[in-house]
C-alpha cells in the first residue's frame, strides 16, 4: 500500500512539482488554444504565443523560486 | 523510413533522460547490495523491471487507439509540465540557488536510512532491502517510460526511443559494474539541463501540433525550439546566479 502511495505521489510530483508553474503553463496552453481555435489569426500565431509564453513562464517561475529561496536564506 | 531530424532528438532525449534516471536508481540498488548483498538487490530490481514491462505491455497497445491529435496534445502538455520543471531546476542548480545533485551524498544518506530501518526490523532485513531496490527502480523506471512514450509516441518513434533508453541502461550498468561505486562523476545537472531543453522543445512542438499548428519548417522547428530553450535556460541560470559571499574577517 505504501509503495502504491509512493508511486502515485511520484507521478503527481512529476507534473505538479510547483502548483503555480503548472497553472502558468496550462494558462499559456489555453491562451494559445483560444487564439488558434476561436480567432481568425493564422494558427502559427497561436504557436508563437505558446512558444514565447512557455519561455516567459520559465523566466518568471525561476526568478520567483530564486527570490523565495533567497528570502528564506536571509531569514535563517 | 525514419526521418533523422525527428528520430535523432527523440533517441537523444530518451538516452540522456534515461541516464539521469538510471544513475539515480543505480545508487539505491548499490546501497542495498552493499548493505545486504546482491541477492535482495537483484530480486528487487528484477521485480520492478517485471512490473515496468507489464505496464508497457498493457498500456502500449492502448496508445494506438487514441486519436493522434489528442495524443500529441496530452503528451505535449505533460512534456511541457515535466520539461520546463526540469529545466527550471537545472537552471537554479547551475545558478547556485539550489545545491547540485550529489550521488555520493545520496549514497551515504540512503545507506544510513536503510541501515536504521534494517536495524529496527531485525526479522526481515533482506525483505526491506529488496523493497528499497524495487521502489527505486520502479519509480525511476516510470519516469523513463513516460519520457520514451512522450518523445516517441507522437510520430511512431517508440522503438527508436526505447532503444535509446535501453542503451542508457546498458551503459550505466556496465560503467557501474566496473566502477562498483555511485556514479558521482556523471555530470547530472548538465544532462538534466540538456534533457529539460529537449523535453520543453518537444512539449511545445507536440502541443502545437495537437492544437492544429502547422509549424514552419515542420520537424526542423524542433531544433529552433531547442535552441531557444537552451539560450533561455542559460540566461535564467545567469539571472538567478548567487553573488559570491564576502568573507568577513
Amino acid at each position: 500500500m505504501t509503495i502504491l502511495k509512493d508511486v502515485c505521489s511520484e507521478l503527481f510530483s512529476m507534473f505538479v512539482a510547483d502548483a503555480r508553474l503548472t497553472a502558468a503553463i496550462l494558462a499559456t496552453v489555453v491562451i494559445a488554444a483560444v487564439l488558434i481555435d476561436a480567432t481568425r489569426l493564422p494558427d502559427v500565431v497561436g504557436g508563437a504565443v505558446l512558444l514565447v509564453g512557455c519561455v516567459a513562464v520559465l523566466f518568471w517561475s525561476a526568478k520567483r523560486e530564486a527570490a523565495r529561496r533567497n528570502s528564506q536564506k536571509s531569514e535563517d | 523510413m525514419l526521418e533523422w531530424s525527428t528520430a535523432a532528438p527523440a533517441v537523444g532525449a530518451a538516452f540522456l533522460a534515461s541516464i539521469v534516471e538510471v544513475v539515480e536508481a543505480f545508487t539505491i540498488v548499490l546501497v542495498v547490495a552493499t548493505l545486504r548483498g546482491w541477492k535482495p538487490a537483484a530480486l528487487g530490481t528484477g521485480a520492478a523491471l517485471f512490473v515496468l514491462t507489464a505496464i508497457v505491455v498493457i498500456l502500449g497497445p492502448l496508445l494506438d487507439r487514441v486519436p493522434l491529435h489528442l495524443l500529441q496534445l496530452v503528451i505535449g502538455v505533460l512534456l511541457l509540465l515535466f520539461g520546463i520543471g526540469w529545466l527550471r531546476k537545472a537552471a537554479l542548480r547551475a545558478g547556485g540557488v539550489i545545491p547540485l545533485h550529489d550521488e555520493d551524498a545520496i549514497f551515504a544518506k540512503e545507506t544510513a536510512g536503510l541501515s536504521a530501518e534494517v536495524a529496527r526490523r531485525q526479522a526481515s532485513q533482506d525483505w526491506i532491502a529488496g523493497i528499497a531496490a524495487f521502489k527505486a527502480v520502479l519509480l525511476e523506471g516510470l519516469e523513463v517510460i513516460f519520457i520514451v512514450i512522450a518523445v516517441g509516441a507522437g510520430r511512431g518513434l517508440l522503438w527508436p526511443a526505447s532503444l535509446g533508453a535501453l542503451a542508457a541502461c546498458a551503459l550505466v550498468l556496465v560503467v557501474g559494474a566496473i566502477a562498483h561505486r555511485p556514479l558521482a562523476r556523471v555530470p547530472e545537472n548538465t544532462l538534466k539541463f540538456g534533457v529539460g531543453v529537449m523535453l520543453s522543445a518537444f512539449g511545445v512542438f507536440w502541443t502545437g501540433e495537437g492544437l492544429g499548428v502547422d509549424w514552419p519548417g515542420h520537424d526542423l522547428a524542433l531544433f529552433v525550439f531547442a535552441l531557444l530553450f537552451l539560450v533561455a535556460g542559460i540566461m535564467v541560470a545567469r539571472l538567478v546566479r548567487q553573488p559570491p559571499r564576502e568573507v568577513t574577517p
